[in-house]
């Protein structure tokens, strides 16, 4: 899918937010899933987001940035694991057993906590990287630069934050043309070594930074063009104003973070 | 009132080269000025220089002269990447990115943006995001959003050079439209073929230096400075060019009705019978596409039952809008895609399994934007990457050979990004001469060239073709492509309307009004006056009305 990490447009509920709303939801579950290590709260915050991503029809998108992450989720699982199976814990037991090691005696225990303890880490993380890719996705840059100066950033860093998120996408596709062009002319990628490859990778990266230098080049000439000049007051053109809606999403964040905060309470498992 | 340019000079730094040299012209109110003039004259830096990004954003050059345009004038520049240019997610957003620079008021831009919407005809675009726009449609974005700051100079750089010719047809509605209402623009493109017919005043660079200042007519009629500044001119001022060799004082035209009109005196205009299409023998193709069916991951179906056979020794050119899968149907046949239906074979056997660089020995892709290609560090080293990753053995006097004969001989060790545009294509293509590959497919090889470079491209195709490569095209150079091709593959909406020899190709007037492409001047004039075969190319057309002009004043 050639639109990873980029806005995508459709006509639902979470697109038709106010940038400021989806903004609030991005700091307060960012805020709370650093803070919350109950699995229970957790798999709750996990079926609110399933309930926004089914019902704003941003499901296959997440299902690709699962797909991309899943290397990392399981690197996080395993180090939990492992960490893990050197301690003793509380709870049922998988394996347990003693072994010898440069002269001392190590103890290898396996219990079920450690899968427990792997898949909270597993979870935060994975929410937290999807809060902000569910904004991505619902959001684009011109509205995420509205939104942040009616909170009044100043305009440069605005323009600038937009300015990442309308050149990720060219970036993605200047990298992946560069790489057809080199492998059309008889450089290797498929079919050799990870070595080989890895060379092969940088070789490519050589066009690619000149093709973003000139891209740079570009879009400040077209800044000059268009006379934007940070120190003059702009105007605006379009005014984002809160509806109904809104408010509803605000009020299900608030519910949903008091809900996760209580099952916290509830049923939280000291990890450590 | 006049703006004045007056003895501009230019150096990048204290130490560099003067890329500009004494400059100096007028560009006239409400009239459409082009500067031509080959890579490297001093173009760029003369619209760096008329839009202040020098001095401005470029302080360290030395820059002597003046421009003496009067107080608070305003110049935009349109250039010829408007992606790079617009700001904005959607249509809206980007046509009113100017004017909120500006402090206007809401109310002020909402008026504007109307304006600038009526004017250029786009209203039905306003709510479309600027990512989802064809080529055309924003590049007419762009002209918005630097007309909507009412500018008293609009500059416009190569504004149609990634364009289809549906998309060429758009932005020269829009200049037309510009022109009546007073607009002073000036348009700087070597390719004066697609604007001569609103260009008022042409000014030819050549070395930094302006090398002719005068109308369109007076260049028009001055073969000497056409050649010297490597300009494209329109295939009929060509024409008009080399039968004025033989025919004194014969009156200039620069469209296909004025051709009609001009050698009408001398050619009655007569009506021919079309040449049947003879079947073509595909036992010896090398490269064959069978049913070919693409559907990418989001639905979209590209290439729907495309088959094609190319031969070896023969050009093939792909046309048709962009969108209509060209581009997806040559990443077939060297393997960057697979058919989600169909087989690719070369030589009668199925390239299904092999690696891209594996297919590369014998099927090679020259992209069309050559900096996605070049990244060694000098010329020489760029020519012979293609043999050095694909094992090919080259004699070092072979390669210096082929620097020489495309003048790049003196530049063998720069390094290869600091070439012109033209020059950087020139290369990539050259490089393919060091390839072991038997089929040879150009994307766009046109981008960026002038006319010289172009003519080198032409006998480079004609040169692979002698030696038994199959050399497949795709080009919205329609001339360029009846000129050199023996075949033609139609494309539209990932669908194959026709596949045939030129000759026949140009028999299929329906055929091209169904895909919105003019077929050449010279087509159209050969069959206009019934000439017994369709000419493709100038030197045919010349040749056989010469032959029939000089019978009927005799």
């Amino acid at each position: 899918m050639n639109d990873f990490l980029q806005y995508v447009e459709l006509d639902s509920f979470l697109h038709r937010l106010d940038p400021r709303t989806k903004f609030f939801f991005f700091i307060v579950i960012s805020v709370l899933t650093s803070f919350v290590m109950s699995g229970v709260s957790l798999l709750f915050l996990f079926l609110v987001f399933l309930v926004i991503w089914v019902s704003s029809h941003i499901g296959k998108y997440i299902a690709v940035l699962a797909a991309k992450v899943k290397v990392l989720l399981l690197f996080i699982f395993l180090l939990w694991l492992v960490l893990g199976a050197f301690t003793r814990n509380d709870g049922p037991v998988i394996f347990r057993s003693t072994f010898p090691l440069f002269g001392g005696t190590y103890l290898f225990s396996l219990e079920w906590f450690d899968l427990y303890k792997g898949a909270v880490f597993d979870m935060r993380v994975f929410l937290m990287i999807s809060v902000f890719y569910t904004v991505i996705l619902s959001t684009n840059f011109s509205q995420i630069i509205s939104g942040l100066r009616s909170w009044k950033v100043p305009y440069s860093v605005a323009f600038g934050v937009g300015l990442v998120f309308q050149i990720i996408p060219m970036i993605i596709k200047e990298f992946s043309t560069i790489m057809e062009a080199q492998s059309s002319r008889g450089l290797e990628v498929e079919k050799c070594g990870a070595f080989a490859k890895m060379k092969n990778y940088v070789i490519v990266s050589l066009p690619l930074l000149f093709r973003v230098l000139g891209k740079g080049h570009s879009i400040s000439l077209a800044m000059h063009y268009y006379k934007l000049n940070f120190k003059v007051k702009r105007s605006s053109y379009k005014v984002i104003r809160p509806t109904w809606r809104d408010l509803a999403f605000t009020a299900v964040t608030v519910f949903s973070t008091v809900v996760a905060i209580v099952l916290q309470m509830m049923f939280y498992i000291k990890l450590s | 009132m006049s703006f004045s340019i007056k003895n501009i000079s230019y150096q990048y730094s204290k130490n560099a080269k003067a890329v500009l040299k004494d400059v100096s012209f007028e560009i006239q109110p409400a009239q459409v000025t082009a500067i031509v003039g080959p890579s490297g004259c001093g173009k760029t830096t003369l619209i760096n220089i008329l839009s202040g990004v020098i001095p401005d954003l470029m302080p360290m050059g030395v820059y002597k002269g003046s421009i003496d345009v009067g107080t608070d004038v305003n110049v935009s520049v349109v250039s010829q990447s408007p992606e790079n240019q617009l700001f904005g997610y959607g249509v809206e957003d980007a046509i009113s990115f100017g004017i909120e620079n500006m402090g206007m008021d809401s109310g002020k831009i909402a008026e504007r943006v109307e304006y600038v919407l009526d004017l250029l005809n786009i209203q039905h675009l306003r709510r479309r995001s600027v990512a989802t726009l064809s080529g055309g449609q924003r590049q007419a974005v762009c002209i918005a959003s630097v007309l909507a700051m009412h500018p008293d100079i609009l500059i416009m750089d190569e504004p149609v050079s990634s364009l289809d010719p549906e998309g060429k047809r758009m932005v020269q509605s829009i200049l037309d439209q510009l022109r009546e209402t007073g607009q002073t623009t000036v348009i700087v493109d070597n390719n004066l073929d697609w604007f001569s017919g609103i260009v008022d005043h042409v000014v030819g660079l050549a070395d930094g230096r302006v090398v002719f200042n005068g109308t369109k007519e007076e260049f028009f009629k001055n073969f000497e400075i056409q050649k010297t500044l490597g300009v494209t001119i329109p295939q009929e001022v060509e024409i008009y060019r080399r039968l004025a060799e033989n025919i004194e004082d014969l009156p200039l035209f620069d469209t296909v009705e004025g051709a009609k009109r001009v050698l009408g005196r001398f050619l009655p205009a007569a009506t021919r019978s079309p040449v049947p299409e003879t079947p073509r023998d595909d036992s010896g193709d090398v490269l064959e596409a069978k049913g070919i069916c693409k559907t990418f991951q989001d639905g979209f179906h590209a290439l729907m039952d495309v088959s094609a056979g190319f031969e070896p020794g023969k050009v093939i050119s792909i046309i048709g809008q962009n969108g209509s899968g060209k581009t997806t149907f040559v990443k077939h046949l060297n393997g960057l895609y697979r058919p989600t239906e169909g087989t690719v074979r070369y030589k009668g056997i199925e390239t299904a399994g092999k690696s891209v660089a594996q297919i590369s020995r014998d099927i090679i892709l020259v992209f069309q934007n050559p900096e996605h290609m070049l990244f060694e560090e000098s010329v020489y080293k760029e020519l012979t990457f293609c043999a050095r990753a694909q094992g090919v053995k080259f004699s070092e006097e072979k390669a210096l050979d082929v620097l020489k004969r495309y003048g790049l001989l003196e530049e063998k060790e720069e390094l290869p990004l600091n070439l012109s545009m033209g020059r950087k294509h020139l290369l990539t293509i050259l490089s393919v001469l060091f390839s072991s590959a038997e089929v040879v497919i150009l994307d766009e090889p046109t981008l960026g060239m002038d006319l010289n470079i172009k003519s080198q491209l032409e006998q480079i195709i004609r040169y692979l073709a002698k030696k038994g490569k199959t050399v497949i095209l795709i080009s919205h150079e329609i001339p360029l492509v009846f000129g050199v091709s023996d075949r033609i593959l139609v494309l539209n909406n990932g669908v194959k309307l026709a596949y045939s020899s030129t000759k026949s190709m140009a028999e299929r007037d329906d055929l091209f009004k169904k895909i919105n492409i003019s077929l050449p001047p010279v087509v159209l004039l050969s069959k206009y006056f019934g000439f017994p075969e369709i000419c493709c190319d100038v030197d045919s057309f010349v040749q056989e009305a010469a032959g029939r002009i000089s019978r009927t004043l005799s």
